[in-house]
Parts: structure tokens; C-alpha cells; sequence
């Protein structure tokens, strides 16, 4: 490809990942990221209406009027916003120019220029996301990454279903339409 | 320093090396599924290489502060398909749609939102999945070096070489 590839190479970022995962399972516990969207559902919902909060089984496990969870996890995903934020407004002139913008070129050749269809999947992927995670207990980071790492069978057994399910979705997604 | 300032600033790292990396890129993650651009692949193949060896060392040493899953098998595998099928369409995982946000992507923005419903969702069925798929057929918080009673150092070394072979020999993109 004639275009810059990314900013750092996979090489760069794959090792960057690793010694940072290193570097967190030292100090304080592996990388993770979807627990946090249930913190902030139940901070959410303690706020807004804590009887229906403390009544719902799951959310009443993170997060309690006093102190809502906001722990070394919670801290960690928003440190990935300040961190993305931060390296994006400097650099963003280095980004590949495919990569940029909310309306991917390959969706936008398959589905057409409707924001609101691209939109509309993006949420939707979002809801099957994290329910999915939550149900499996953790996501990319949290099992595949962190959770191979340290040789989880929980974590294999994700990373397979996962890719395994990927895979034949975006297949399907696109498929040869005639 | 405080747990607290050190989870932001791994984080800064996290999200910085995902932003740099181009793994909230809509290309390149659909080619990886439609298995035509290896690239975040390849970075994950490495990442969790060098984890996986680095944690083994770790641990040898007594300082690894681990977090094995629990293997409740039901829950897992369909959680992880149901998983698959969202970052499918999506584009996204739950780390890249946080940082692809803070790019100002606005499909990112709306996966966050979207994951924000699902994980709140997924509290109202937590009852009825409970019973139905977390807790039949649960392992524990069990490693594969457990399972099956192979000492950690023959899965760790091996599978660590392995992955980072295959990111840097065996996987080439494939465009046609």
C-alpha cells in the first residue's frame, strides 16, 4: 500500500501492549475494560434512581450510594479517553486518511453515504457488545489479551467463540451481493 | 502514588498506543475478520506474546498480581458469539469505541452509548442467565496449565514463541 500504514507500526504497538500489560499485572492487576461500562451504569443509576439500583442483582455489585466504583479500573478506561484524546489532537495530521472520520469508505461502498444507518449499527453493535462481554465475563482486552496471557481457559474458550462468531458475522456482512 | 493515578496513566498508555496502532480503524479491524489485512491480528498476536512470557516471568518471581476469569463454559462461549457479532458490526470492541470517541469519530461515540444500554441489559436478564448459562458447567477460575496438569513454564514458552511467529513470519496480508 502506497498510504502510511498507522502512525506505529503493529510491531511497535504489539510490544508496546505486551510490556504495558506486563507493567499493570506488576503493580496493580491486568488490563480490562468492559466491567467499567457496568461502574458507570451503576453510578448512573445510583444517582438517578437508587431504589431501582439497589434492587437490580448485578448493578448493586459495583458501585454503592457512597462510593460508586470508581476504582483503579474505571480510572484506567479514562485514562484511554485522555490518552486517545491527547495523542489524537497532536498527531492527527499522521493518520492515515482512511482511518479518519465517522463514515468508513468500505461500510459507506457496501451500505451507501446514510449516516444514520452507519450510526444506527454502531449502536446496535454496541448494545450486542457489552452484553456479550458482560455475559462472558470480559472483552478483548480483559480476556484475550489479559486473560490468554495468563493462560485462562475461560479465555481461550472466548477468544475462539469470539473469533469464530467475528468472523462469520463480517462475512456475512459482506458477502458477494447480487 | 495511588492506585487511582496509576490506572489513569496506564490507561493514557493503553489508549494512546490503541489510537497510534490504528486499532480503532473500521478497515482495518472488518479486514482482519474478513481475514484480508492481518495488521491487528499481527499487534495482538504480539501483545499477548509478549504478556503471556512476560506474566510467566512475573509470576516466577512472586510479583504477578493475576486475575484468571472464571471458565463458566455456557456463559463464555455465548457471551464471546454474541461478542463477536457486535464487534462485526460495530467495528469497534469496547476499548477502541472508548478511544475512537475521543478521536471525535462519531460512530464511536454512538458504540459507547450503545454498549452503556447493552451492559445495562445484560443487568436486567443477569437473573435469568445466571441460572441458565453461569452457573451449570463452571471450572472455576482455572488456567490451562491447571486443567490438564502441564507445569506453566511448557505452555507459556512455547505458546509465547508461537504467537510472536506468527505475527512476524507466518501471517501475510492478502489483498487480491
Amino acid at each position: 500500500m502506497e498510504e502510511r500504514e498507522a502512525i506505529i507500526s503493529w510491531k511497535v504497538a504489539g510490544i508496546a501492549l505486551g510490556l504495558l500489560l506486563i507493567v499493570a499485572t506488576a503493580l496493580v492487576k491486568p488490563l480490562g475494560v468492559s466491567t467499567q461500562f457496568v461502574v458507570t451504569d451503576a453510578a448512573v443509576m445510583h444517582a438517578v434512581a437508587p431504589a431501582a439500583a439497589e434492587s437490580n442483582a448485578y448493578l448493586a455489585k459495583y458501585g454503592e450510594k457512597e462510593d460508586w466504583g470508581v476504582g483503579y479500573g474505571w480510572m484506567l478506561v479514562f485514562g484511554m479517553f485522555a490518552g486517545g484524546l491527547v495523542t489524537s489532537r497532536l498527531l492527527r495530521g499522521r493518520q492515515p486518511q482512511a482511518d479518519q472520520g465517522s463514515m468508513p469508505a468500505m461500510w459507506v461502498q457496501l451500505f451507501g453515504d446514510s449516516r444514520r444507518k452507519r450510526f444506527a449499527a454502531a449502536f446496535a453493535g454496541g448494545v450486542l457488545l457489552l452484553f456479550g462481554a458482560r455475559l462472558a465475563g470480559g472483552c478483548t482486552s480483559g480476556h484475550m489479551i489479559s486473560g490468554i496471557s495468563q493462560l485462562a481457559l475461560s479465555s481461550f474458550v472466548f477468544g475462539v467463540c469470539t473469533f469464530a462468531a467475528a468472523i462469520l458475522a463480517a462475512k456475512f456482512l459482506y458477502r458477494q451481493r447480487g | 502514588m495511588s492506585t487511582l493515578a496509576i490506572g489513569f496513566l496506564i490507561g493514557c498508555v493503553f489508549g494512546a498506543i490503541l489510537f497510534l496502532g490504528g486499532a480503532t480503524s473500521y478497515r482495518r479491524i472488518l479486514g482482519t475478520l474478513l481475514l484480508k489485512d492481518m495488521w491487528i491480528i499481527k499487534l495482538m498476536c504480539t501483545a499477548i506474546g509478549v504478556g503471556t512470557l512476560g506474566i510467566y516471568l512475573l509470576d516466577l518471581g512472586g510479583l504477578a498480581n493475576l486475575d484468571i476469569k472464571p471458565a463458566y463454559l455456557g456463559g463464555v462461549a455465548v457471551g464471546g458469539a454474541i461478542f463477536g457479532i457486535g464487534w462485526a458490526v460495530s467495528g469497534y470492541c469496547p476499548g477502541t469505541c472508548v478511544v475512537g470517541a475521543s478521536e471525535g469519530k462519531l460512530d464511536a461515540i454512538f458504540t459507547v452509548i450503545g454498549g452503556l444500554a447493552g451492559a445495562f441489559l445484560f443487568s436486567l436478564a443477569y437473573p435469568t442467565l445466571k441460572s441458565a448459562l453461569l452457573d451449570p458447567i463452571d471450572f472455576g477460575k482455572v488456567t490451562v496449565a491447571e486443567l490438564t496438569g502441564v507445569s506453566t513454564v511448557y505452555i507459556a514458552i512455547p505458546m509465547s514463541l508461537a504467537l510472536l511467529a506468527l505475527a512476524f513470519v507466518v501471517l501475510k496480508d492478502r489483498y487480491e
